[in-house]
């Protein structure tokens, strides 16, 4: 009876001392191994699936518009009314969406109601209208770009990049380069749209103002007010909405889709990968949201490209684009130069701290003219071009 | 020992106001109806007050969270009386006391952190100095905001801290309210070095250009955190946290209790909590790795060295919730088993409960809460509801004293002395079959690891939680 006992206080204890054992083991495992070189070299190695999406002689772009608002202030002042970065940007009342209610009393149904017999084709006096029921309309602006392609062969092709904000500003930054008559023409051959916020994209019936047939690429985050603005706008011709991450517009051009979360709202952003004949892969974004780094290495994972070297960006990089900072983006001025890119045509939602960073940091900045309300020369403002090849 | 010589949350026994699993569950229902309604009301980015810039919502989570457990576990309730805290409705009684926390902290952030700190020491406490300095209003308040909650976070880890691991030694004889102001007094002053070891540089390196004469610009971790961001130390901190609950309650401070000698065992327990939860973070970073692949510098988001730190903290918070709730609404169960299993099952169960919360909050929270859809993003954080529904479960269950499902009795003496002897585990010993158990738990435990570590890749590549 008592070796009995005996036998089973002797089980109990080890099942006690193995109990003590197991917990203690794993957490001490997970402190030894988990963040040491060997925990590293049980990381999967990238696999690069080198896509040959073809190559191009060049790329010009020529900026239409960085400017998306003038005043960080008044931009953040509304949303921190509002209630802060996760309000919907359709909620805010902000044009082209005012319904009159104030801060935060938005809606999509309630702000295109009082303008939707007006547009495309009146464009004017629906910016009127909202001038009075909006928030802050005089501080929209907007991102627009040009890009020209020229392929091997000597074809070339021209492409929009966003389609601005404010439909007064839009116009006239259309204008000013010539767009709405290469729109009219027929000339450019698609829009796409980075992703859905209020100044790539609310500018939207400026371009089916004059080209409503243009076919249109987006991506599928796009939300069910953003999907019905497309429809409301005017738009007739094909709407492709990208759901893989990689896709090839015409050799040498791919079109790359990240599922990003992004402020107000919005999720997944486009951007444009080009492969310059001997020079390397060009990276073109509206906001780049999904991060400059993030696109280059999805570029690196995904694509073949000449001399397998990153060669150029252009567009918003969003780092500090309301001059705020945050030391991630440190690691990034820290890192950047690692990635060896030559040419880097940063504006708008890059933020002037970030480029005087990267200059700080003497990386290939081009700079600007600072010309139509671009305020520094410290990046290539408004009406300013970049070429990358030839 | 007299039932007024323990704390108030010693000295009552929560009992059940009906048999089965039905107290259980109409707290749930209260809890979640209250965690709701007050979610729409203060946080909800659709809702009323709309706090969830997210730092000032943050700020106040955390600043809840302290404010409570200085009431109940450091202050033990004072200046409220025992008699008080007894007779009065559950209702009455967590209206009252929450009243007074939110008082107490509106006087600490917007007196101390903001109107002296940001006035006479820190400009960046202040927004308006800031503010006037040029920066854009938003980002000045979110900065102090995060300055201020920052504190907060190292003083929830730190004042439990000294009550659970170190028990209130060397004060545990001194009367209320000279303990409670002298421990207060002592972390929020450990709080204070910790935020300049650890925080002070992240501010710093917030304006341009960096401020390296007042901090350490580049931070003294960028090297082995790959970033330069302060969100590596909110990833062991927020560790730190989550053990010391974890060691409180579902753990019943075992191992370290088996240690006789008071200071050897206040003092294993301290630095042990640290050094567990310092594994645990190392380990979550892991994880992200093997799901995500290996971070990137410099970039944004998912693939972020500084976003996989803070998301660490923002996993290891996960945790908590279903430990808590296994503590005050299941008895901690089991408890049929000997003190070792009884831990390693709870481990086990809350762990796997954690990862099914993860789950269910990412799939539901961009519907449910208004957060931002996806993972990362600075405006995604689930520290913030997680915080939020855990400041409900500890009024529920500290101020409440468990209503609707539960109502307090005093405990007898007896009960009471069992306190006493409970310091010390008596119900596990050293003896050599307990060692062969151990050694063989150890090789058991490294086991248990490489299967996880194994699991994570394979488990990522077949399951998606965000389309």
């Amino acid at each position: 009876m008592t070796e009995e006992k005996d036998k089973g206080v002797s089980r109990r204890d080890f099942v006690k001392g193995a109990a003590t054992g197991v917990c203690a083991g794993t957490f001490a495992t997970m402190g030894l191994y988990s963040y040491s070189p060997l925990a590293k070299k049980r990381l999967a190695k990238t696999q690069r699936a080198m896509k040959d999406f073809g190559v191009l002689k060049s790329v010009k772009i020529t900026n239409i518009s960085e400017t998306s608002w003038f005043s960080n202030a008044n931009l953040m002042g509304d949303i921190h009314k509002a209630g802060g970065l996760l309000v919907n940007q359709y909620d805010l009342n902000w044009p082209p969406f005012g319904n009159g209610k104030g801060s935060a009393q938005g809606s999509y149904e309630s702000g295109i109601a009082t303008i939707k017999d007006l547009i495309p084709h009146d464009l004017e006096k629906a910016w009127e209208i909202q001038e009075k029921l909006s928030l802050h309309p005089e501080n929209a602006g907007g991102y627009s770009c040009l890009i020209e392609v020229e392929e091997l062969n000597g074809k070339k092709h021209k492409y929009l990049l966003d389609t601005g904000w404010s439909y007064k500003w839009t116009d006239a930054a259309f204008k000013r380069e010539g767009i709405d008559k290469m729109l009219e023409n027929h000339e450019i051959e698609a829009l796409f749209i980075s992703h859905e916020h209020w100044d790539h994209f609310w500018g939207f019936p400026v371009t089916m103002k004059y080209d409503p047939t243009i076919p249109v690429y987006i991506q599928d985050g796009f939300y069910e007010e953003g999907l019905q603005y497309i429809k409301d706008s005017g738009h007739t011709g094909p709407l492709h909405s990208y759901t893989d991450a990689v896709n090839q517009v015409i050799p040498g051009m791919a079109a790359l889709k990240f599922d990003v979360p992004i402020i107000n709202r919005v999720f997944g952003e486009l951007s444009l990968a080009f492969n310059v004949k001997d020079k390397g892969l060009v990276l073109v974004s509206g906001c780049c949201h999904q991060g400059i780094l993030k696109f280059a290495d999805l570029a690196y994972r995904e694509l073949k490209y000449d001399h397998d070297r990153f060669y150029g960006i252009y567009g918003g990089l969003h780092i500090s684009p309301f001059e705020d900072w945050d030391p991630k983006y440190d690691d990034l001025v820290i890192s950047l130069g690692k990635w060896g890119f030559e040419k880097i045509g940063c504006n708008h939602c890059t933020g002037h701290l970030t480029a005087k960073k990267f200059i700080e940091a003497g990386y290939p900045v081009i700079r600007g003219t600072a010309r139509f309300r671009s305020s520094s020369p410290d990046y290539l403002g408004n009406g300013d071009t970049i070429t990358f090849g030839v | 020992m007299e039932r007024n010589e323990v704390s108030y949350l010693e000295s009552r026994k929560l009992v059940k106001r009906w048999k089965g699993p039905w107290p259980a569950l109409a707290n749930s229902l209260f809890i979640a109806v209250v965690f709701y309604i007050t979610w729409w009301i203060f946080q909800d980015p659709r809702g009323i007050m709309r706090m969830y810039t997210p730092y000032i919502g943050y700020m106040v989570c955390r600043w809840l969270l302290i404010l409570f457990i200085w009431v109940a576990y450091i202050f033990d309730f004072w200046p409220f009386k025992r008699a008080w805290l007894d007779r009065t409705h559950p209702l009455v009684k967590s209206t009252v006391i929450v009243a007074f926390s939110v008082a107490a902290m509106y006087l600490l952030i917007k007196v101390f952190f903001v109107d002296i700190l940001g006035n006479y020491g820190i400009a960046y406490f202040n927004p308006e100095r800031l503010t006037s300095m040029g920066l854009t209003e938003f980002y000045a308040i979110e900065y102090a905001a995060e300055a201020i909650m920052m504190f907060a976070a190292i003083a929830s880890w730190l004042s439990p801290s000294w009550v659970v691991a170190c028990e209130n030694a060397p004060w545990q004889k001194l009367p209320q309210p000279a303990r409670g102001f002298t421990i207060v007094t002592v972390t929020f002053f450990i709080s204070m070095i910790v935020y300049f070891l650890t925080m002070h540089s992240h501010m710093a390196i917030l304006f341009y250009p960096w401020q390296k004469f007042t901090a350490i610009c580049p931070p003294y971790w960028e090297e082995f955190a790959n970033t330069v961001s302060g969100n590596f130390h909110i990833a062991w901190i927020m560790c730190c946290t989550v053990v010391v609950w974890l060691y409180e309650t579902i753990w019943e401070r075992y191992p370290f209790n088996l240690i006789k000698t008071n200071w050897l065992r206040r003092v294993s327990s301290f630095f042990g909590i640290i050094a567990i939860a310092v594994c645990l973070a190392f380990f979550l970073y892991y994880c992200e790795e093997l799901a995500w692949g290996p971070a990137i510098r410099g970039t944004r988001r998912l693939m972020a060295p500084d976003w996989r730190w803070l998301h660490v903290g923002e996993m290891a918070i996960f945790w908590l919730c279903p430990t808590l709730f296994l503590t005050f609404y299941c008895n901690n169960w089991p408890t049929k088993f000997s003190r070792p299993v009884n831990v390693i099952i709870r481990t086990f169960l809350t762990a796997v409960i954690a990862v099914v919360v993860y789950i269910i909050y990412y799939k539901t929270s961009h519907l449910f809460l208004g957060t931002q859809k996806g993972f990362s993003h600075p405006q995604q954080f689930p520290m913030i509801p997680m915080i939020w529904l855990i400041n409900i479960f500890l009024i529920n269950s500290w101020f409440m004293d468990g209503w609707p499902g539960w109502k307090a009795v005093p405990k007898t003496a007896a009960e009471i002395k069992e306190l006493e002897s409970e310091v010390v585990a008596s119900d596990v010993k050293w003896t050599p079959r307990f060692a062969v158990g151990l050694i063989a738990g150890l090789a058991g435990g490294v086991g248990v690891y490489f299967m996880i570590i194994n699991f994570i890749p394979w488990f990522s590549t077949v399951y998606t939680i965000i389309h």
